[in-house]
């Protein structure tokens, strides 16, 4: 049973990593109703400006805030270039998936222009130190990921439920045009939503970075992830349900690999994504989940 | 109409279709001859037009989805790899022609396309999207987990393509003439699809779904068939990719989906070409910007976005644009409004009774055509809409459905269509039990009906909207769209069914405005060609569900007069209004509903005279 506890407790670390960026891509959506293809790069700007500033000899913390900023600046970016004139042209519309793919593609190919292919070093933080849970252990980099994320979850229902900015944000995700009507200037709270998710991505960049060092095509690669944590959650209906995804997304890995075999992590997730997807489309938290849906299909079925 | 305008009618569409047969002709004759170019062209050149070519099909295959049906299907990718992987698999394993893989390719990914899509069409937008994803996405995953079969990452080297007989090689390539083919049939099947009467049906179930299941069309079997013959068609791309090289699990994942969904939006969605100019800029980008490759990227990256926050409807979507904006200034005669009021000469001169219909005595007793028994109905919590309700309708009455808003005439008239079933009691039509029935049956037992808001295809002419409301009573429309224009029958039966709508529209006082947009007309015509769509059908029983809501005075009138003569036609017709000056004049019958219960059926004047219904409904 040493491995049960291990993997649970690896999987919460990773699930949290893969949480904060369906977060991210949660938050975005929310405002925007556009799936932001660029949401896995700014996770990876935030580990490459990192391990830039840390390479030329700052402090690490210092390197941290930095790129925390830089992805907060490219997903402000994104939303100016790519998303903003798309939905001002027609709000239903699904060019927003070519530009914010476009805006993936770019910033992608300018780091590793910038930066080369290949991995540089990055900040160990704190993943030189380790703790024991009875016959588990876990780097104190895995439990800073863990706390982090259950504090970003907490404090982004706090302010979406409990404060003016929060529930102007549910006002625009349920009808932008009602929103602006009465006063909501929707273009600031986008950007500042998508400053937010930037954050969100940038967080999971430097929680994770000490374990795959800085990579340019980090970005795709976690962004897939993101993405399905976003699905099986349902963070498109409400974003911290990204999170439980993301958890549940981690655990699923890391058992799969330790109780299948090492590549079982490869396909397993995908396997419950789509069974997850068959039997709620909507995600496992999401209104439309079953539970949800009983009296609806009562209704119809008489 | 008289039979001489009838005769210069079809002359004049007899010499549009042959100008559009010398010029498709035309159009195949320079691609024949560019093909011929390619067959005989360096290997180098060749590759890069010919995997165009297949991005082209793949293109294609994803606009007759997206754009005609709006489901934005990111599952190409995975039918591209199911044709490739199938035809490499199996050509490497037992030796057989390649041409006898094709239709099993094409039955194969049609059969998945068909699962894939009957399991997730139930949700719809952006929820198929990320369901047709993940689909790719797993596909990709088995082939790079498999590599005993699938030759993992590496992939597998593709057939060969077996080549021309020796008489037959000055013609070049044998491979680059079957992929352009192949391209060719595409390109003609989507467009003899857009040209045939399936075409504004499929738009109505992409725009107006309740619209077009009220003309009984099975808008669920449609899709899961057309999304069928989508994933065929790019099955059938894999089956020709295999013959240009490896097949690896990387050329069909889920960023393959993706750029053939760019491909198709930057070219022009729902457009003839549009799709294969995408395909063209997305796949020869790279090959024709020949600098370092990350700076070809971002170049890459930074055009489509411009591409597309620039022309948002894609470049064959624009130039369609500058061509309708060049027509409308240089044709003056098309330029002159219709008048604002409505045709009332021509509708004079169809009156009376159509051909085809017998003309029923409308006798107080006639039999019971609709009748509902002890409904009752609530919208999952809260209380309920409908209690008890009864309601009998005789054939050929006009039976008006009165009562105070929320009292649950809607939802009264969505039970005996079929959108909403009821938790109890039972709904008769031509005294047969059709509880359980989806509108599309009910509407194919007689049964058409009209909205309160019009649900129509915006894009549309009027004509063709009304040529929606043909649907069940053309057979093989299906069967024969994807050849239409090709076949005499088929250029026969759409003329017939074009001057069928064109008529009943005239009929009902909409004759000026059959070339017109729905998104350019007012709201009185667009009120008047969801009449006519019902009526061209020519139903037995037509439910109006307000229809003279936002209607000018003189519309009005227009409206109950057209009523009268339908009704004269034999038609039984539920009408649900507020306007009870318009409506009492034209009932037989009036049923007043109030808060979900029946309080009283009776003629106009006995409800008009009813204390009961004065209070609830009349405000005294």
């Amino acid at each position: 049973m040493a491995s049960l506890l291990q993997f649970i407790l690896s999987g919460l670390a990773i699930g949290s990593i893969y949480g904060l960026i369906g977060m991210a891509l949660a938050i975005s959506f929310y405002v925007t109703r556009v799936i932001n293809f660029a949401q896995g790069q700014m996770m990876m700007v935030a580990i490459m400006i990192t391990a830039a500033i840390f390479a030329a000899g700052y402090s690490p913390w210092l390197a941290v805030i930095a790129g925390l900023l830089s992805a907060c600046v490219i997903a402000v970016l994104s939303y100016l270039i790519a998303v903003r004139p798309i939905i001002a042209f027609n709000r239903f519309s699904f060019g927003w998936l070519v530009s914010t793919l476009g805006f993936a593609v770019a910033v992608e190919n300018a780091a590793a222009y910038i930066w080369g292919p290949t991995s540089r070093a990055f900040p160990q933080m704190l993943n030189e130190t380790s703790v024991s849970f009875f016959n588990a252990v876990l780097t104190e980099q895995q439990i800073l990921a863990i706390a982090v994320a259950a504090l970003f979850t907490a404090a982004f229902e706090i302010v979406r439920r409990h404060t003016l900015f929060g529930k102007l944000g549910m006002a625009i995700a349920a009808d932008p045009e009602m929103a602006s009507a009465i006063g909501a200037n929707t273009t600031v709270f986008a950007i500042a939503a998508f400053a937010i998710s930037g954050l969100f991505a940038g967080v999971a960049g430097v929680l994770i970075g000490p374990n795959t060092f800085a990579n340019p095509y980090l970005g795709s690669t976690y962004g897939i992830f993101g993405f399905i944590a976003m699905m099986i959650g349902g963070g498109t209906e409400k974003p911290s349900a990204a999170m439980f995804g993301g958890l549940l997304l981690g655990i699923l890995s890391e058992g799969a690999n330790t109780l299948i075999n090492s590549q079982a992590s490869d396909w397993f997730p995908f396997l419950v994504l789509v069974i997850i997807l068959i039997v709620t489309p909507r995600g496992l938290f999401s209104s439309g989940s079953p539970l949800m849906r009983i009296p609806g299909l009562s209704r119809s079925a008489e | 109409m008289s039979g001489k305008a009838i005769a210069q009618r079809s002359g004049s569409s007899l010499a549009t279709g042959h100008l559009w047969r010398m010029r498709s002709f035309a159009f195949v004759v320079v691609y024949l001859a560019f093909t011929l170019v390619i067959a005989r062209s360096s290997l180098t050149v060749q590759s890069l037009v010919l995997v165009a070519a297949v991005f082209g099909v793949l293109a294609i295959s994803l606009d007759l989805v997206a754009g005609m049906l709006g489901l934005y299907s990111l599952g190409q990718g995975g039918f591209f790899g199911i044709g490739a992987y199938l035809t490499t698999l199996v050509a490497a394993k037992y030796d057989v022609n390649v041409f006898y893989l094709l239709p099993a390719v094409l039955v194969a990914a049609g059969l998945t396309g068909a699962i894939v899509g009957a399991t997730s069409l139930r949700v719809g937008g952006l929820y198929f999207a990320i369901t047709t994803f993940v689909f790719t996405l797993v596909l990709t995953v088995m082939a790079i987990d498999f590599p005993e079969i699938t030759g993992g990452t590496q992939g597998v080297l593709g057939p060969l393509f077996p080549d021309f007989p020796k008489f037959a090689r000055p013609l070049g390539a044998s491979v680059a003439w079957c992929i352009m083919l192949a391209l060719l049939i595409a390109i003609g099947l989507v467009w003899n699809i857009r040209n045939s009467p399936l075409y504004p049906v499929l738009l109505s179930i992409r725009d107006a779904e309740p619209f077009a299941e009220a003309a009984g069309i099975r808008t669920a079997s449609i899709k899961v068939g057309i999304f069928a013959l989508s994933a065929a068609m790019a099955g059938g791309a894999g089956w020709l990719f295999s013959f240009l090289g490896v097949v690896s699990p990387s050329q069909f994942n889920w960023a393959v989906s993706l750029n053939i969904l760019v491909m198709v939006l930057v070219g022009g969605i729902n457009t003839t070409f549009g799709p294969v100019i995408g395909a063209v800029f997305v796949s020869m980008f790279p090959a024709v910007v020949n600098i370092n490759p990350w700076l070809q990227e971002i170049l890459y990256g930074a055009l489509s976005i411009l591409a597309i926050t620039t022309f948002p409807e894609g470049i064959a979507g624009l130039a369609r644009r500058l061509e309708l904006s060049s027509r409308r200034s240089a044709g003056d005669a098309d330029r002159s409004e219709p008048a604002a009021t409505l045709d009332e000469t021509a509708e004079r001169q169809t009156a009376g009774p159509s051909e085809g219909r017998p003309h029923e005595a409308t006798a107080a007793d006639s039999e019971v055509i609709v009748e509902c028994r002890g409904i009752e109905f609530g919208y999952g919590v809260g209380p309920k809409v409908l209690h008890g309700v009864n309601l009998a309708v005789r054939r050929g009455h006009i039976h008006g459905l009165i009562g105070p808003n929320g009292s649950g005439k809607t939802t009264l008239a969505n039970i005996i269509a079929g959108r909403l079933h009821q938790q109890a009691g039972t709904t008769l039509l031509k005294g047969k039990t059709v509880d359980g029935l989806a509108p599309s049956a009910r509407a194919q037992l007689g049964l058409r009906r009209t909205f309160q808001a019009a649900q129509l295809v915006r894009e549309l002419p009027t004509s063709r909207n009304v040529l929606v409301g043909l649907f069940d009573r053309m057979s093989g429309i299906i069967s024969r769209a994807a050849f239409w224009p090709l076949l005499p029958s088929g250029r026969r039966d759409g003329a017939r069914m074009e001057e069928r709508a064109e008529r009943e529209l005239r009929a009902v006082g909409a004759g000026n405005w059959t070339k017109r947009r729905v998104g350019d007309i007012p709201h009185g015509i667009e009120q008047l060609t969801q009449l006519a769509s019902v009526t061209v059908a020519e139903p037995d029983v037509i439910i109006l569900d307000e229809p003279a809501t936002g209607l000018s005075m003189s519309e009005v009138d227009h409206l109950a007069r057209v009523l009268a003569r339908i009704k004269a036609q034999g038609v039984t017709m539920i009408i649900i209004e507020h306007q009870t000056r318009f409506l009492f004049p034209l009932c037989d019958r009036v049923t007043v509903l109030n808060a979900g219960e029946v309080i009283l059926t009776g003629s106009a004047d006995e409800v008009r005279a009813d204390p009961v219904v004065r209070q609830v409904y009349l405000g005294e």
